[in-house]
């Protein structure tokens, strides 16, 4: 039995490593336009809307997460649109993550496209470029450092996602128990061996993250 | 140059602070706009490339019409990205992650072309041995060259250039002009290039263009343009010395005769009442100095003064005036008396002037 307990929790290793992919695809395609929009465009609500996106920097993740069941839950929007109830499932815990990632993400991505000169987007149109071309061969590529910058910081904090997971997705081993819940349960039920080796394995792939962000950002700074 | 050939540009823009009313013409040559900051002329530029919208009106290159619109109803508006207008902007606008080669073939299409024309195009502008820098490792003069090349390197119709080379050093400014002028030629392409420095517009221009409050307010040669200020205010916009006020005396048979506080001035038929206040422009190189003679005004050589195409004198008159005039090819000492002649024809009339005598708005 203790010989079990030591070992690791693949299943919810799995899970965490299936959520934060899935989470990082949401973050990247929502972030990045939402961040392109604000950044390039004026209209009214922009306010409102950069708030709501940086919410989840200072609401409780419990609180986030009770927003998100209403939105998700079986009277919610979300079933009477798409006639799918996500709630309790690993999808749920997906769009939990990548919330919580989304206002690093916009930040950073917002940040590096805002600095990008207008006038060298303007001077691609003249030569020929569509608004599409511009995006593809001139912005992403400049902001490109802010983008993965943000884009490491948000799936790091999708793979860390606890409060707001727990409320909408439960903590069902196997299911949608990813390694921050498996990591409570395992010192909730006092089996420390389990807890220290996913300790662990969250750190390793947490430093692993930031120092890729550093290696990115230096060999990009060498172009200016 | 028919009606259709060239590029016309005709619009009205409401703008923040002025409102823009721009029409003129450009041929197979290069015309500069020159007028003060805030005038307009970078938003003129940009709607002719297509990156703003005007209120209403129209542009038409050789005969396409790019943008047409009247009583707010657009009818044509060819985005920008299909006008073939060459931008070079003031700064300089290069794609900081590519090289100066991949900068200038970013806009052909065709791969197999891209190498050699974007090398050759650099080799136009002496840059070949630089191809594979970044626009960082480049310096002002070299990334403007880029920005150049990037621009001929999309076969524009026509070539905007906006303030160029402001940011430049003078012997790199002159070299560019030079280079510039010889591009024109040899492609006999129209440019468009906006400055506020005359030495500048002087250096480069076929025809210029004083833009001053959102409008051409005169369009000709340079040296037209110099030499006969339409009004006092263009004058004053063009940095012209010798702008006077003087008050009109009588009229002769010859002309009218002028009181410019106690110098008399001759000038052609003048249709103006007596004691009427009117601004005059003389240009320094119509001013004579006679010797000896005293048929002219008497004055006294004070300093020199470099000007822009030629060295200038001051001379103060009795009237504790200061005249301008070309430096002579005789030496003279500070403080030497000479007698200056005006010649009747030269003198030329700006306007009325207000009672006051200062500020008047110019009429022609």
């Amino acid at each position: 039995m203790i010989e079990l307990l030591t070992r690791m929790n693949w299943n919810a290793l799995v899970l965490s490593i299936q959520v934060t992919l899935v989470a990082t695809l949401l973050l990247s395609v929502l972030g990045l336009a939402l961040a392109f929009i604000v950044a390039r465009y004026n209209f009214p609500g922009q306010a409102i809307l950069e708030t709501l996106i940086n919410l989840p920097l200072v609401l409780p993740p419990t609180v986030l997460g009770y927003y998100l069941l209403l939105l998700l839950g079986r009277e919610g929007p979300f079933v009477s649109f798409f006639g799918v109830n996500l709630l309790f499932t690993w999808p749920a815990a997906a769009i939990a993550s990548a919330i919580m990632g989304l206002p690093l993400m916009f930040q950073a991505s917002r940040a590096a496209i805002a600095a990008i000169d207008p006038a060298i987007e303007n001077a691609a149109r003249t030569l020929g470029s569509s608004e599409s071309e511009v995006f593809w061969r001139i912005t992403l590529p400049l902001a490109r450092r802010g983008i993965i910058a943000g884009l490491i910081l948000g799936s790091a904090r999708s793979l860390g996602e606890f409060g707001a997971t727990l409320m909408i997705a439960g903590n069902i081993p196997g299911r949608t128990q990813t390694l921050p819940l498996a990591i409570y349960d395992a010192v909730q039920n006092r089996e420390y061996a389990g807890a220290n080796r996913m300790v662990l394995v969250m750190s390793v792939l947490s430093l692993g993250g930031l120092l890729i962000v550093r290696r990115l950002e230096s060999s990009f700074a060498r172009r200016g | 140059m028919t009606h259709s050939e060239g590029l016309h540009v005709h619009f009205t823009k409401r703008l923040a602070s002025i409102t823009l009313e721009m029409q003129f013409s450009v041929g197979r040559e290069i015309l500069v706009l020159f007028g003060p900051s805030g005038a307009g002329k970078t938003q003129t530029l940009n709607v002719i490339s297509g990156l703003s919208y005007p209120d209403q009106g129209s542009i038409c290159i050789d005969g396409v019409q790019l943008f047409q619109r009247d009583d707010s109803r657009t009818t044509i508006d060819v985005p920008a990205r299909d006008r073939r207008i060459g931008y070079v902007f003031q700064s300089y606008a290069l794609f900081p992650h590519l090289t100066a080669l991949e900068n200038v073939g970013y806009s052909i299409r065709k791969r197999s072309d891209r190498e050699p024309q974007s090398r050759s195009l650099l080799a136009r502008m002496h840059l070949e041995d630089l191809a594979d820098r970044y626009p960082s490792e480049l310096s002002g003069g070299q990334q403007q060259r880029v920005a150049i090349a990037r621009a001929l390197a999309a076969e524009p119709r026509v070539l905007l250039l906006d303030e160029p080379f402001s940011a430049l050093d003078h012997s790199i400014r002159e070299a560019l002009h030079e280079e510039l002028c010889r591009i024109q030629e040899e492609s006999q392409l129209g440019v468009i290039y906006v400055t506020h420095n005359l030495d500048d517009a002087l250096a480069v221009s076929h025809r210029l263009a004083v833009v001053n409050d959102g409008r051409v307010v005169q369009i000709g040669s340079w040296d037209k343009v110099i030499v006969q200020p339409a009004t006092r205010e263009i004058a004053g916009i063009l940095g012209l010395p010798n702008v006077l006020d003087a008050r009109v005396v009588e009229h002769t048979s010859e002309g009218t005769e002028l009181d410019w506080d106690g110098v008399r001035l001759k000038t052609q038929r003048l249709e103006a009442a007596g004691g009427e206040l009117v601004s005059v422009f003389v240009h320094p190189g119509n001013v004579r100095l006679n010797g000896e003679s005293d048929s002219g005004i008497r004055g006294k050589y004070k300093r020199r003064h470099p000007g822009r195409s030629a060295v200038r004198i001051v001379v103060e008159l009795t009237n504790g005036r200061e005249i301008e005039l070309l430096e002579p090819s005789q030496p003279l000492n500070f403080n030497d008396i000479v007698d200056i002649t005006i010649p009747r024809e030269s003198v030329q009339i700006l306007g009325r002037t207000s009672p006051e005598g200062a500020k008047m708005p110019g009429n022609t």
